[in-house]
């Protein structure tokens, strides 16, 4: 045999395609939320995107859709690769069908789920992001309490990582009740802080290996 | 006819581990290893590990698994005959995954650490002219060839609903759940890798070996003249910016071909 055979000239890949990592963020778009928080929310999912495509791997494997809840619960944005994402201009008004929010975002996720194992596409834990500068308003309170019971189901069984950040009057206690996570409190409006650690979290997991105990940023724009 | 062929044949093995760039970056060790012997009557026995990112020894964890578990299946003393018996191969594979464990476990309390902190995977394969068998904990792919070129995967990653999650050998159930499969035909190749290879190798949709994968490889393999040679345009190829381009995992490619 010659020894300047190179294989890497003769030895083909398969074309699998990217693992993916969903990441379903539920946003808060109710009255209260408008003026300031709302456009330093806008200005944040512009962070999100921009810090999200610096990381070539990220890019290809993260995965964002949108749901928003107010009067009503909506899709603005279904789920898209990183690279294609393009962050929307929210508005504010109406109630906060909270529950309802929870039950979309979780459907979405089965539904994803779904899609990937038909494709033989390798996935990750999915994340849930909800931002909410309040509690839930304007729903029945069983919608709310099933929400929650089907939430806590969903972790105890890692269907999903659900995390909750309280904007300046969001009820914490409430919160807390909702989400088998502590919720974390924004410190004042510093939504784009939030997201880059955001986006360098998704990306270290989008990377991790086999078991590895995915270690996450600290986090400078919240307390506990 | 065929006695005589197959007493003619013996198998051309070249075996390597490299490094995966994330772990050159971030100057760790390989936590892959591999280990293979070829025994009497021309069985060959392999094993390929591959420790846990986040396991503290995973490098330890899974040099001493594949050591444990080649050793375990050659001290039987086994001879094809006994290979005829599937009851015999399943518990001499079993044995394998015993001894590794045992072996691991055993270090961890040498060294005081937890069993978590050598957390690796494991796939064992003893591979004769007529047959092959293959037991594996975790990530990875083991594969045949018959002389028909049908290419067949063994084993499949078993890495739960997540990708980044696996099963261990040091898990308490592991051996019950390990994937055990006994391929008996004519083979002429077999090949076994750690999971840093498997998005390359493997169309995970379908759940088949890629033959542009493998097939060069194997020719590779059957025409090896000098071992060391090879060992080392092996290790070349795993180094390679194609490769690297794709994955960042330590990578792990035993790759074995019957020659006559």
């Amino acid at each position: 045999m010659s020894d300047t055979l190179r294989l890497d000239e003769v030895v083909e890949f398969a074309e699998n395609p990217e693992p993916r990592c969903p990441c379903v963020l539920l946003l808060d778009t109710s009255g209260s939320m408008q003026g300031t928080a709302i456009n330093a929310l806008n200005e944040g999912l512009q962070t999100f995107k921009e810090e999200l495509v610096k990381n070539s791997l990220a890019a290809r494997r993260v995965e964002v859709a949108i749901v928003t809840f107010d009067s009503s619960v909506n899709i603005v944005q279904d789920f898209v690769t990183a690279d294609l994402f393009s962050p929307p201009t929210l508005s504010a008004q109406g109630l906060t069908t909270m529950g309802a929010g929870i039950h979309k975002a979780l459907d979405l996720i089965t539904e994803r789920k779904n899609l990937y194992r038909a494709n033989g596409v390798a996935y990750y834990r999915p994340w849930i992001f909800m931002i909410t500068d309040g509690e839930p308003q304007g729903e029945f309170e069983d919608v709310v309490e099933q929400a929650s019971l089907r939430l806590q189901a969903d972790e105890a069984s890692k269907r999903v990582a659900f995390f909750t950040v309280g904007v300046e009057n969001a009820n914490m206690m409430r919160l807390g009740q909702i989400g088998v996570r502590s919720p974390l409190k924004l410190q004042g409006l510093n939504f784009v802080e939030m997201f880059v650690w955001l986006s360098a979290s998704m990306s270290a997991v989008s990377q991790s290996k086999v078991d590895d105990q995915v270690a996450l940023p600290p986090i400078g724009w919240g307390t506990v | 006819m065929s006695t005589t062929l197959k007493q003619m044949v013996h198998w051309r093995v070249v075996a390597a581990s490299v490094c995966g760039t994330s772990h050159v970056k971030n100057e760790q060790l390989c936590q892959d290893a591999h280990n293979w012997q070829v025994l009497p009557d021309n069985i060959l026995v392999a094993a390929v590990a591959d420790g846990a990112g986040s396991a503290k020894l995973g490098k330890v964890g899974s040099m001493i698994a594949t050591t444990a578990a080649v050793e375990s299946v050659q001290k039987h003393e086994i001879s094809r005959r006994a290979l005829s018996s599937d009851d015999f191969v399943r518990s001499l594979l079993t044995n394998a995954m015993v001894a590794a464990k045992k072996a691991v476990e055993e270090e961890a309390e040498a060294t005081s650490s937890s069993y978590d902190d050598l957390a690796t995977t494991l796939i064992v394969m003893v591979a004769t002219p007529e047959g092959v068998a293959v037991a594996q904990i975790g990530d990875g792919v083991a594969v045949a060839r018959d002389y028909q070129g049908n290419l067949l995967a063994l084993t499949m990653p078993d890495s739960g609903e997540y990708i980044n999650e696996t099963t261990f050998l040091t898990s308490f159930d592991s051996i019950d759940n390990a994937q055990l499969r006994l391929w008996r035909q004519p083979i002429v190749n077999v090949g076994v890798l750690t999971d840093g290879l498997q998005m390359l190798a493997i169309n995970m949709a379908v759940g088949a070996p890629h033959k542009p994968f493998f097939f060069p490889l194997f020719e590779f393999v059957a025409n090896i003249d000098d071992k060391s040679v090879a060992k080392e345009q092996l290790v070349k190829f795993l180094r390679s910016e194609r490769i690297t381009q794709r994955t960042d995992d330590d990578l792990t490619l035993v790759l074995a071909a019957l020659h006559e």
